[in-house]
């Protein structure tokens, strides 16, 4: 099974949001798909989820050049474990 | 899911972007394409969940406009295909995956594998999800 070939969902999310040099939560990241689609670009980006073994493998499968930038914690968004003003851009990745 | 929304107002900076991206339901199509184009085998029927949860979501981000905690600024429809090399294997991973949220009706399975075994030989079955992808500005006035 093959998601998005053509590539829709990277063209539309960089076209709604200007990743570079922003600090960015994803909301609901599971393994990471939509992540490394954006990450790059990003100063840092935090992808959070509830599901802890969706949040292994996205560790697992993180990119050697994200390592510095890209970090994944497992929580909530009742309560998102950050400061106020924290963040330029969140992501609901498909979790609304 | 307005408590999250609050959530996420909290920690954006001010004027910060919110993104919303996620699949609505519409029926989506089941297609088989090739390289030749794509056919039309039939359509998805959204189950009571499903529509229940858009419904839910919608209602989440007009909660969050009324309190002025985001402000709309665009919005676009986009296509967003699955793909399989055959029907067999679009019909496990719907009812692995979307099982109580999507069905596939046997005369669209029909039609569709029909369709497929006279199609090219590159032929793929795809279903074609329609994604809302919205950016909200958080209101700081």
């Amino acid at each position: 099974m093959q998601k998005d070939p053509e590539g829709n969902e990277k063209k539309y999310l960089h076209q709604f949001a200007d990743f570079s040099n922003k600090r960015v939560l994803e909301v609901g990241c599971g393994e990471g798909r939509l992540t490394w689609k954006y990450a790059g670009a990003s100063k840092l980006t935090v992808g959070f989820d509830p599901d802890y073994n969706a949040l292994r493998i996205a560790q697992a499968d993180t990119p050697h050049d994200l390592h510095k930038n890209v970090q994944f914690i497992n929580a909530n968004a009742t309560y998102i474990p950050f400061s106020k003003e924290t963040f330029d851009i969140a992501i609901l990745a498909w979790s609304l | 899911m307005v408590h999250a929304l609050d959530e996420i107002r909290r920690i954006l900076k001010p004027k910060g972007v919110l993104i919303d991206l996620r699949p609505v339901e519409s029926n989506w199509a089941v297609e088989v394409s090739s390289s030749s184009g794509y056919q039309l085998a039939g359509t998805l029927i959204d189950l009571p969940i499903a529509v229940a949860d858009d419904e839910a979501a919608f209602s989440a981000m007009r909660t969050a406009e009324a309190h002025n905690w985001f402000v709309k600024k665009k919005e676009k429809e986009f296509a967003f295909f699955y793909y399989w090399d055959t029907p067999s294997e679009m019909k496990e991973f719907m009812e692995d995956e979307w099982y109580g949220f999507e069905k596939l009706e046997e005369d669209v399975f029909q039609k569709t594998k029909s369709l497929w075994a006279t199609a090219n030989a590159d032929a793929r079955i795809r279903v074609r999800v329609k994604m809302l992808i919205t950016q909200w500005e958080k209101w700081w006035g």
